[in-house]
């Protein structure tokens, strides 16, 4: 855990009352290029640990891109490059000696869709663990302690062994959160990760969020306005320049942001003047 | 970019009119009640009275429409500080109509009695506050937050006249038991003024607020 003043991009990460604040991840001038094609340009985002940031744009605005970065997602893309820093506790997940498999363990994801193994509830959030080596009795308690985090325990104890194909698909996205949690993280990365899922279900994923803040650091990629407006501490709003390369374009508080965002840009995509 | 929310766009200027509507007729009404007085003309007043409940019924629409909007539109930033600042002017609008039933309904009772002195300083605080009303719609209209914080500044002008009355007034009801019921009829028509006034003010702060997202204090 590193605590340092906020002043450390040249976007201002928000600070509370001008104290120092705990950034757990810095992304520091990040520049992300598809072969010759630039998707990013000097994106730069501080994450206050255990706060939710969400990040907003126009379709193409590269905040998924951005978002997979900061767990080396894009390395699984040929053909990609980053760079720039990203730092998780000061350490930057870009440089090559970075261990991606304990990145990832230590940046966990959710995605668009609901991805459970065609495995059984149990073996869903057993799996991450038992790869680490864990013993039964760790695994058993921990397979409980997540699914009871994600709420879905009492849903689900007496049917640990069916398969998780049969969940509905608020469910499996919670389970997917359970299996990104067994492995104990320090950030999830979400994105759009009720997108696919009824009022109900993501009113759900919401307030699971609003629990999961107080140990986690949570990153969320969202269309959803009114969802990022509800959830979010922080608001980062990025927009394609005329390189159609993605930039942030103003970063701050939730409030400030929907309610006095600073620049024309961000009033006009928040309130649907042009799209 | 291509504007998306044109229907929007369009309800919000049908809102704001009907906001600058219900303010012509209110600040109509304050010049008619007070006309009322000054001339004694009771069928004036009467018509003050009967005219509220125009102002009234207009009044509910822009409510209704107001939360019609904000449910099926979900604004946020300048849109949300608009539709919130419409429905809080078009509530001290309200308000100031119905002080100018009040002031009506002191002109029908004053008018059937002996005038106790020459209107002086009711008229000119009249004045400056139906000035104020008109001038604040125009702030309104060209959403302009220096000219709203001006007119607010105006409040100290019908403060210090409200005061003057007040102790005139007070000093005929010392002078002689006689003149209470008349004089405590217009210290209440003088307090009606000083309220519309206050009632400009906060329209001001709504002007400054849909401009800056800020609630500000100015009186």
């Amino acid at each position: 855990m590193i605590a340092r003043a906020a002043m450390q991009t040249e976007i201002v990460p928000p600070t509370v009352d001008g104290a120092d604040v705990e950034i757990k991840l810095d992304a520091r001038r990040v520049n992300f290029f598809y072969g010759d094609f630039q998707a990013l340009h000097d994106a730069s985002l501080a994450v206050q640990a255990r706060k939710i940031t969400a990040l907003i744009g126009p379709s193409g605005c590269g905040k998924t891109t951005f978002l997979r970065i900061f767990n080396r997602m894009h390395d699984l893309t040929p053909g990609t490059r980053a760079t720039g820093e990203v730092l998780l506790d000061g350490h930057n997940v870009l440089s090559p000696d970075t261990d991606v498999i304990n990145l990832r363990r230590q940046v966990g994801m959710l995605f668009q869709r609901a991805n459970p193994f065609p495995k059984s509830i149990y073996d869903n959030v057993a799996y991450g663990p038992h790869i680490l080596g864990w013993s039964k009795p760790q695994i058993d308690e921990i397979v409980e302690e997540s699914l009871k985090d994600t709420g879905l325990w009492d849903e689900v104890k007496d049917r640990l062994r069916r398969s998780a194909l049969n969940l509905s698909g608020g469910q499996q996205q919670r389970l997917c959160l359970a299996r990104a949690l067994a492995v104990k993280p320090e950030v999830i990365l979400m994105d759009e990760p009720a997108s696919a899922l009824d009022p109900i279900a993501t009113l759900r994923i919401e307030e699971l969020m609003q629990e999961l803040k107080k140990r986690y650091t949570i990153v969320i990629v969202t269309h959803n306005m009114q969802q990022s407006a509800r959830v979010s501490d922080f608001t980062a709003f990025m927009l394609m320049n005329e390189r159609r390369a993605g930039e942030v374009i103003e970063f701050g508080p939730t409030d400030d942001i929907f309610n006095r965002p600073k620049d024309s840009r961000t009033e006009d995509y928040i309130t649907g003047r042009f799209g | 970019m291509a504007t998306t929310r044109t229907l929007f766009d369009q309800e919000l200027a049908e809102l704001k009119s009907g906001v600058v509507r219900m303010g012509s007729m209110v600040e109509q009404a304050i010049a008619e009640s007070m006309r009322a007085l000054v001339d004694r003309n009771n069928v004036l007043a009467k018509e003050v009275i009967a005219r509220d409940q125009e102002v009234n019924e207009l009044h509910r629409q822009l409510r209704e429409r107001a939360f019609m909007i904000m449910a099926t539109q979900q604004p946020v930033a300048r849109d949300l500080r608009l539709i919130v600042s419409f429905q809080h002017m078009v509530l001290e609008l309200e308000r100031m109509g119905d002080h100018a039933v009040g002031i009506a309904r002191a002109a029908l009772r004053l008018n059937d009695l002996p005038q106790l002195k020459p209107y002086i300083d009711l008229p000119k605080m009249a004045e400056i506050t139906e000035s104020q009303v008109h001038e604040i719609l125009g702030a309104v209209i060209e959403a302009d937050q220096d000219r709203a914080r001006a007119i607010a500044e105006r409040d100290d002008e019908v403060d210090a006249l409200y005061h003057k009355i007040w102790d005139e007034l007070v000093g005929f009801m010392v002078q002689d038991p006689a003149n209470v019921q008349r004089a405590a009829i217009l210290l209440f028509l003088a307090k009606d003024l000083e309220r519309i006034a206050d009632r400009v003010t906060n329209i001001a702060e709504d002007v400054v607020f849909l401009h800056t997202g800020r609630i500000v204090e100015l009186s």
